[in-house]
């Protein structure tokens, strides 16, 4: 179950969720000097370490792509199965069959005559098919595809969340680095001056 | 994948400027998607002009209609009028979508302006 921490969403505001799924957030570092000094690292060390939450990032970052498409895969297959119970529900008035071609396997089609019913039966998963009525099954139908689509808009909520946490980190890497190349460019100025 | 890279220069990077580079990354990702979704919307449209054309030059009464897994035998007027309703259903899904890429577009292109014009050479916006 997404659960997601409460505090001031998305970080368009001045204030940053501190975790969100599970996953902490980066801190963003006002000043680098002031960033090394307190947490008592080194710059090596210290990108060492910002490296190693990037990579934390990457893999969860896969895990939620993954979950993505999943759903997006679902999304289309459930507004299928609607529009079949729409075509049999229109049909159910006018009191003819439906023919409609179907595969049996791949590259082989038989043809079915479908006479008037008042039940579908549904694939709800592990090896389980359930018999509804048409009302029953369009409403189940429509809210799994309502939890679908808004599962989905959490994912991409938190996949935006992680894609800056990642950004931060990167900038973060960046600036600890240029940090330390200006350092050692400051001592070795200082050492040629006095030698 | 466009990156923040930095060449040793003196501006400091303040939250705003973050938050900024986030929004640019955010935009960026979501241009990509659109400009998929977009050529699966012109695809799509395309393949129903030529169903529709199609339709127009056969001469059977009943047309096999795909509806889910199956193909329906439906009579060719109701499969025009489907045809119809989903062409425009399609398009108006692309000017939508169109709408959304030109105004992230833009808004890319305001960013730029504000993030080169702090950082200038330190930073990279550019597809690589």
């Amino acid at each position: 179950m997404a659960s997601t921490s409460a505090a001031a969403g998305g970080g368009e505001g001045g204030l940053a969720v501190a975790e969100r799924r599970g996953v902490p957030a980066a801190s963003f570092v006002e000043d680098v000097q002031t960033y090394l000094s307190e947490s008592g690292l080194d710059a090596n060390s210290a990108l060492a370490f910002l490296q190693e939450r990037l990579q934390q990032y990457r893999v969860v970052e896969m895990k939620l792509l993954a979950q993505q498409r999943d759903i997006q895969a679902k999304i289309p297959d459930i507004e299928k199965c609607l529009d079949i119970v729409a075509t049999l529900q229109a049909k159910k008035g006018t009191g003819e069959a439906l023919l409609a071609d179907f595969e049996v396997s791949e590259g082989i089609y038989s043809r079915a005559r479908i006479e008037d019913t008042d039940s579908v039966c549904l694939w709800l998963g592990a090896n389980v098919m359930l018999e509804y009525s048409c009302e029953e099954a369009t409403s189940l139908l429509k809210k799994n595809l309502e939890n679908a689509r808004s599962s989905l808009e959490v994912l991409v909520g938190d996949l935006q969340f992680l894609r800056d946490q990642v950004t931060i980190t990167q900038v973060t890497i960046a600036r600890v680095y240029n940090w330390d190349v200006h350092q050692r460019r400051l001592r070795q100025a200082v050492a040629t001056k006095d030698s | 994948m466009q990156q923040a890279g930095s060449s040793g220069s003196e501006a400091e990077v303040t939250w705003e400027d973050q938050q900024n580079i986030n929004k640019f990354g955010r935009l960026n990702n979501r241009l990509h998607e659109l400009e998929d979704e977009i050529k699966t919307a012109k695809e799509t449209n395309e393949n129903l002009e030529d169903a529709g054309n199609e339709l127009i030059l056969t001469d059977e009464e009943v047309v096999r209609f795909q509806i889910g897994e199956v193909f329906v035998h439906v009579p060719k007027d109701e499969v025009e009028s489907r045809i119809e309703d989903m062409k425009e259903v399609t398009s108006k899904n692309l000017e939508k979508l169109e709408e959304e890429k030109e105004s992230v577009v833009a808004q890319m292109t305001e960013l730029k302006k504000i993030l080169y014009g702090k950082f200038k050479d330190s930073i990279n916006l550019e597809e690589d």
